[in-house]
């Protein structure tokens, strides 16, 4: 187990270090979700946002997209110069390899969505004070799930010519219940002043338990060098 | 002269001239890879000695580079049964990737790494022991010590190639999947790393050597595996056959032979 943790903690510390040397996704990643947040913003106008229905939807739109950019570029650097062969070459157990680049991920999603809320309470008028810990615990779990679908398909489809169109389209019907569930959620909190809805929170739950699961059973099976 | 293909021994080891018994490094029975409904190995049986130099030669196409991914437990036969040092290997066969080291086509390095990063994280993985030590006592033996800083993508093909061969024998395998691991290597590099794969024979290590060049293939090798349109056509040792008789193999397969 001591092992395994080492191995774990390798695999996270070198994502994060090359991504602290190079920059290539978070920068980017920051610089879409902030141009869709302006973009939607100035479409939809300071008045249609300050009810706060509309800025929870704005962000969540914010944070899909830059998600999928997110996962096709960290699953990229694996694949330049055949860096993922080097890794199924090592004595790992290739679920490892998926739970490490899933905390990779998530560390990355977390500092995004840290990023794009700040700029939604700059830019858009979003009081994400109105209800900060609900806040905190809806987008929490809907990032858990999104990234675990995310970094199961970016592997999946990394090899393929039309990875990034195809990432998108496998990833967005898929994590739709938790999307809709994340917005409906989130509206009920800060649009109707409500307490975290138990229901959605279970499906939250139940969808990230559901596709953690199935990403850690299925990612050695899609790996190939 | 007919070399015919070898036929498997039935049982799990080889006897040597003085009468010992060793286990094969590489047992493979009747392999066969099927990729988009196209065989790209039919059914392949050869077996390859412990602590020997073997050169896996083949016209572009052949099935070389799938071989090796099967044997470095990187894909999976369709069918067939392959034992490494005695052992049956699957794609999650973790205890065995520990013996096995790879050179491939890419360098399998992080470009945006050190060199001397890229190693140390390998090792790591390997659990292995002091592992910036060994590093830079690799980083020596591929004449890249003075560049252990640096990042892998400012390397020139020929630094990252030796860089790549580092990589490969960081962990100390038991076997050496090498697949052309001449490749874009100027003149003095080869010869360092055909002295350096005669070093790793000489401490026992399995080599398994793919390249283009048959001639210098055959004087650094014990033993040569031809494969032609996904079979082994010829199984010899090295010192038996001539450079022309296995570019025809290559070219022509089985019946090549047959016309000289």
């Amino acid at each position: 187990m001591k092992t395994v943790l080492r191995q774990l903690w390798f695999l996270v510390a070198k994502d994060l270090q090359i991504e602290a040397r190079s920059h290539q996704t978070l920068g980017l990643v920051t610089v879409l979700g902030i141009l869709i947040l302006v973009v939607l913003g100035l479409g939809l106008g300071r008045q249609e946002l300050a009810s706060g229905s509309s800025a929870t939807a704005v962000l969540w739109v914010a944070y899909l997209f830059s998600g999928v950019l997110c996962f096709e570029k960290t699953m990229s650097v694996e694949r330049q110069d055949g860096a993922l062969a080097g890794l199924m070459l090592a004595p790992v157990d290739w679920g490892l390899l998926f739970v490490a680049k899933l905390i990779g991920n998530l560390v990355l999603l977390g500092t995004l969505v840290i990023i794009i809320t700040a700029a939604g309470v700059l830019f858009l008028g979003f009081n994400v004070m109105a209800g900060f810990w609900p806040f905190v615990i809806i987008t929490s779990l809907g990032m858990l799930g999104f990234a675990a679908v995310g970094t199961l398909f970016s592997a999946a489809v990394s090899s393929s010519r039309l990875a990034g169109g195809l990432l998108a389209l496998l990833i967005f019907p898929i994590c739709l219940p938790l999307v809709i569930t994340s917005i409906q959620m989130l509206l009920s909190v800060f649009r109707d002043a409500n307490e975290i809805d138990s229901s959605g929170l279970a499906i939250l739950i139940a969808f990230d338990c559901i596709y953690l699961v199935i990403s850690w059973l299925v990612f050695e099976l899609l790996l190939e060098p | 002269m007919t070399v015919q293909a070898t036929t498997i021994m039935p049982s799990d080891t080889t006897t040597d001239e003085l009468g010992t018994q060793s286990i094969p490094a590489i047992k493979a029975i009747d392999l066969c890879k099927i990729i988009d409904d196209r065989p790209i190995l039919n059914g392949l049986t050869f077996q390859i000695e412990t602590g020997k130099c073997t050169a896996l030669l083949g016209a572009n196409g052949a099935g070389k580079t799938t071989l090796m991914h099967i044997l470095a437990t990187l894909s999976s036969p369709t069918a067939g049964q392959l034992n490494i040092f005695g052992k049956p290997i699957t794609r999650s066969s973790v205890a065995t990737r520990r013996e096995i080291g790879m050179i491939g086509h890419q360098s399998m390095l992080y470009r945006d790494l050190s060199a001397l990063e890229n190693l140390i994280f390998f090792g790591r993985l390997y659990s292995v022991d002091k592992p910036a030590v060994r590093a830079m006592d690799l980083l020596h033996r591929v004449g890249l010590a003075d560049r252990a800083p640096d990042a892998v993508r400012t390397f020139s093909r020929g630094m990252t190639q030796r860089l790549s061969i580092a990589r490969a024998l960081m962990h100390h395998p038991k076997l050496l999947l090498a697949d052309e691991p001449f490749a874009g290597l100027d003149v003095p590099s080869v010869l360092a790393v055909e002295q350096l794969l005669a070093d790793l024979v000489e401490e026992g290590c399995t080599v398994v050597l793919s390249n283009h060049d048959v001639g210098r293939t055959l004087q650094i090798t014990d033993h040569v595996l031809v494969l032609h349109h996904g079979q082994v056509v010829l199984d010899t040792p090295s010192g038996s056959i001539t450079e022309l008789q296995i570019t025809e193999q290559m070219c022509r397969g089985p019946e090549g032979m047959g016309s000289t």
